[in-house]
């Protein structure tokens, strides 16, 4: 019995190793540098300086950051409405319908696999001064809407093209949050004579609640890592308005060779994203019960 | 009435459905218009290849070798595909079928490490490639991915549910625990190992800051960062531009459509 017990031991640890060791590697010691290099003055070539907390110091001096800060919640305020009244329809709309469920499913789930360089490509033609979008409006209404050239309206754009990549997963997420309400209760409720609207407000929102949360806070962490479509469509402009943190940590670290500055840099936003996830949480999520 | 909000809502939902998939019939459809006409007309007068055949043979005269790229981009995506699927597997068996001391630990230590967002690691991973001499090769996108957290807990999640009479059944037909994870384990979780292996290959494929970052060299660039340098250089090329899109989306809508049934799956299993 006792051998057993140590071939277990041994076989257990022997595989696991493998993992550790990568991770030690490829996690573990970029963990550590991360905050090494966070407090020091580098430019990859030259010996690195200890620094202390100048490159947090210098951070929240620098009103680019700044920018970055208010740019991402800016993000936020368009994105997060859309994408949770959106996907909130979707998901009640699938629980009416009985006929072409995968079909509409499909539909909007496509576009979630789509390839962030190839759609951004495809968006910024679509939503271009020439474009077809811009197009409709003109013949419709005789303007044309500078989508990417207008801070707001950039903002805007992307929002609704991250809105339009991620509606079908969200939407799958709380349609399975949907399904799993017990009918009785609705039924229940008609008997004391409840409408629609009260049915929605007193017993769809808080039995969602948990599906609800979850996609909130996935959609509150994606919003710190917007890279792609800004750095392929807008650059970062204009003055700056669609500049996020990825791609201040992006260029600080390979254009301005600064990695000590980028990694202070990682380590904030990662703070701030932590603070946003928690702060949702303690505010919205509430313990469901089917009493 | 009912009838007729019944058939409202079908009428919304094939509406947005179809404006939902119209920037992909856009694409589709523009990469074989003329170019003078992808942004004049909704049905070209003709269609044509010409823009498949440019950016397949011609671009590769502009330093831009998309053949090279989808092949760069096969080779690292399937790699990376398979030595996470192998590894999870693996690794997810001695977390849920091994009794092994702190092995608790560990399956915490795992859900401890999905925490932190991937971002955080970008620089510090770059110095590391750096000192290892990864720097512009495909190792430094394949290497830090082979092994992947969130596959190994999904095994682990999926593998207690295998009943352990079978592995001892295994075993006392004189199977190893080579020969139980790969002909029992792994085949009994075939939805697991779709699930962590359809995301693994889409998230690799679709990787566009990290290959860019470590890879400067257009030889070795994959489709994704390749693509974005001919659209930032040679903006004016329309209609190659799409059929690259094309070409890039192409692999990912597949294996998503082949795939469907367990992303559903997969969705409400990272529910619970």
């Amino acid at each position: 019995m006792k051998t057993l017990k140590r071939r277990e031991n041994i076989k257990g640890w022997s595989i696991s190793t493998v993992y550790l060791v990568y991770t030690a590697i490829f996690w573990g010691y970029p963990f550590v540098w991360l905050f090494v290099l966070a407090m020091s003055k580098w430019n990859f070539l030259t010996p690195r300086r200890f620094t202390w907390f100048n490159n947090f110091i210098k951070l929240f001096m620098d009103d680019e950051f700044w920018r970055v800060v208010i740019n991402t919640f800016n993000f936020m305020l368009y994105f997060i409405p859309m994408v949770l009244v959106l996907s909130l329809l979707f998901a009640m709309a699938l629980t009416k319908v009985k006929y072409f469920k995968t079909f509409f499913m499909l539909s909007f789930l496509v576009a979630y696999v789509s390839s962030g360089v190839a759609y951004s490509i495809i968006f910024s033609k679509l939503f271009a001064i020439n474009g077809p979008l811009n197009k409709l409006t003109y013949s419709l209404f005789g303007v044309t809407i500078p989508w990417f050239s207008q801070p707001q309206l950039a903002i805007l754009s992307i929002s609704m093209m991250i809105t339009w990549k991620f509606i079908g997963y969200y939407g799958l997420i709380l349609y399975s949050g949907l399904v799993t309400i017990p009918k009785n209760l609705y039924e229940a409720a008609e008997l004391d004579g409840a409408n629609r609207w009260v049915k929605f407000w007193k017993i769809t929102l808080p039995l969602l609640n948990p599906s609800l949360v979850m996609v909130l806070v996935l959609a509150i962490s994606l919003t710190f890592g917007i890279f792609t479509e800004p750095y392929l469509i807008t650059g970062g402009g204009p003055m700056k308005h669609t500049y996020t943190f990825m791609m201040m940590i992006y260029t600080n670290a390979f254009q301005k060779l600064n990695p000590g500055y980028a990694s202070a840099l990682a380590i904030v936003t990662a703070l701030i994203s932590f603070g946003c996830v928690i702060l949702t949480r303690k505010l919205i999520e509430r313990e469901v019960s089917y009493s | 009435m009912k009838r007729f909000w019944m058939l409202l809502l079908y009428i919304i939902l094939f509406a947005a459905s179809l404006l939902w998939i119209y920037p992909y019939i856009w694409m589709f459809m523009s990469s074989f218009k003329p170019s003078s006409e992808i942004f004049t007309k909704f049905w070209p007068s003709h269609f044509t290849t010409e823009h498949y055949s440019f950016i397949l043979k011609s671009a590769e005269a502009m330093q831009r070798p998309f053949v090279r790229a989808l092949l760069n981009s096969i080779f690292i995506s399937v790699t990376v595909t398979f030595a996470v699927i192998m590894t999870s597997a693996f690794i997810g068996y001695a977390l849920s079928k091994i009794n092994f001391k702190g092995r608790k630990t560990l399956v915490n230590f795992i859900i401890f490490q999905m925490l932190f967002p991937g971002f955080m690691f970008i620089v510090p991973l770059y110095v590391l490639m750096r000192a290892l001499g990864l720097l512009n090769s495909l190792s430094a996108v394949i290497v830090p991915s082979l092994m992947s957290a969130w596959g190994i807990f999904m095994f682990t999640q999926s593998y207690k549910s295998v009943p352990n009479e079978y592995i001892e059944a295994a075993k006392m037909d004189g199977a190893n625990d080579f020969w139980v994870i790969l002909r029992l384990m792994l085949p009994l979780s075939r939805s697991t190992a779709s699930i962590v292996g359809m995301f693994t290959f889409i998230g690799i494929w679709d990787n566009f800051m990290w290959p860019l970052i470590v890879i400067r060299d257009y030889n070795k660039m994959p489709l994704s960062v390749l693509l974005a340098s001919f659209n930032k250089e040679y903006g004016s090329y329309v209609g190659p531009i799409l059929a690259g899109s094309v070409i890039q989306t192409i692999p990912m809508v597949l294996i998503f459509l082949i795939f469907r049934k367990y992303f559903l799956q997969g969705i409400s299993m990272s529910l619970k």
